[in-house]
């Protein structure tokens, strides 16, 4: 832990940038995106990022954002981040072919949000049963923009901090 | 300048996926790359922006490459969307 006593609680030390914050956007547990079996996702493809085991068919805002696009689709969804960052929510792998079944959307291009937002409804049982995998990576499209990307992983609730982004 | 056009086959249109692979293809690349759809303009190594495209099959793409490698973009590109979308 010296490490981080030396980021954050080192008294003399130079303080450490501002981190952005993001929260969960589904409820589920967190796990590292390399666990993701399609590569554009777990192989950094599309940037770095977490993914979601979701235990519920919800999908929310993790941070105060704009809706950058929603697939028509609703399987999923770019925010661009008051901070700055993009981010890319995709509920499920290859869901793209279920056109549009077992999704409701919520929110619109162009819509401003808050953090914690209903954004996506889906159905995880059916989504499931058609022969998908459900799980949900969220990547940051603009990851060269970012020196620091810490990642945390576990049980979480919708808006549990998930990812500390840092210039 | 080097510009080409290519129509969608996929029926996914310019998903996530593809978007991704393209930009990361484009991104190596020095020349600048614009994608020209009928929902706008992007630059093509930004995922972000290819994805606001909201392309679909049936519509058309144009490419234009410019800069010291823009031949190579060029047929790199294409190859890649002829393989891939």
């Amino acid at each position: 832990m010296g490490f981080f006593k030396n980021l954050f609680g080192g008294g003399e030390e130079a303080k450490a940038p501002a981190l952005n914050v993001l929260g969960a956007p589904v409820a589920g547990e967190a796990v590292a995106i390399s666990e993701v079996s399609d590569p554009t996702f777990g192989q950094e493809i599309l940037g770095k990022g977490v993914a979601f085991r979701p235990s519920e068919g919800k999908v929310f805002a993790p941070c105060d954002a704009s809706v950058d696009l929603m697939f028509d689709t609703g399987h999923a969804v770019s925010l661009l981040a008051d901070f700055g960052a993009e981010i890319l929510i995709h509920v499920g792998l290859d869901t793209v072919n279920l056109k549009g079944q077992h999704f409701t959307v919520h929110a619109h291009n162009g819509d401003k949000v808050k953090k914690g937002d209903l954004l996506i409804e889906f159905d995880v049982a059916a989504i499931a049963a058609a022969g998908y995998d459900v799980i949900t990576p969220m990547v940051i499209c603009n990851t060269p923009d970012y020196a620091t990307i810490n990642i945390h992983t576990g049980h979480v609730a919708p808006g549990d901090m998930v990812l500390e982004l840092g210039k | 300048m080097k510009s080409f056009t290519h129509v969608i086959a996929d029926p996914a249109g310019l998903h996530a996926r593809p978007a991704g692979m393209l930009a990361k293809e484009a991104v190596g690349y020095k020349s600048d790359i614009t994608l020209a759809a009928p929902g706008g303009t992007a630059d093509a190594k930004r995922l972000m922006a290819i994805m606001r495209l909201a392309a679909k099959q049936g519509m058309e793409l144009t490419v234009t490459c410019s800069g010291e490698d823009e031949d190579a973009a060029a047929a790199g590109l294409e190859k890649f969307l002829k393989e891939n979308l």
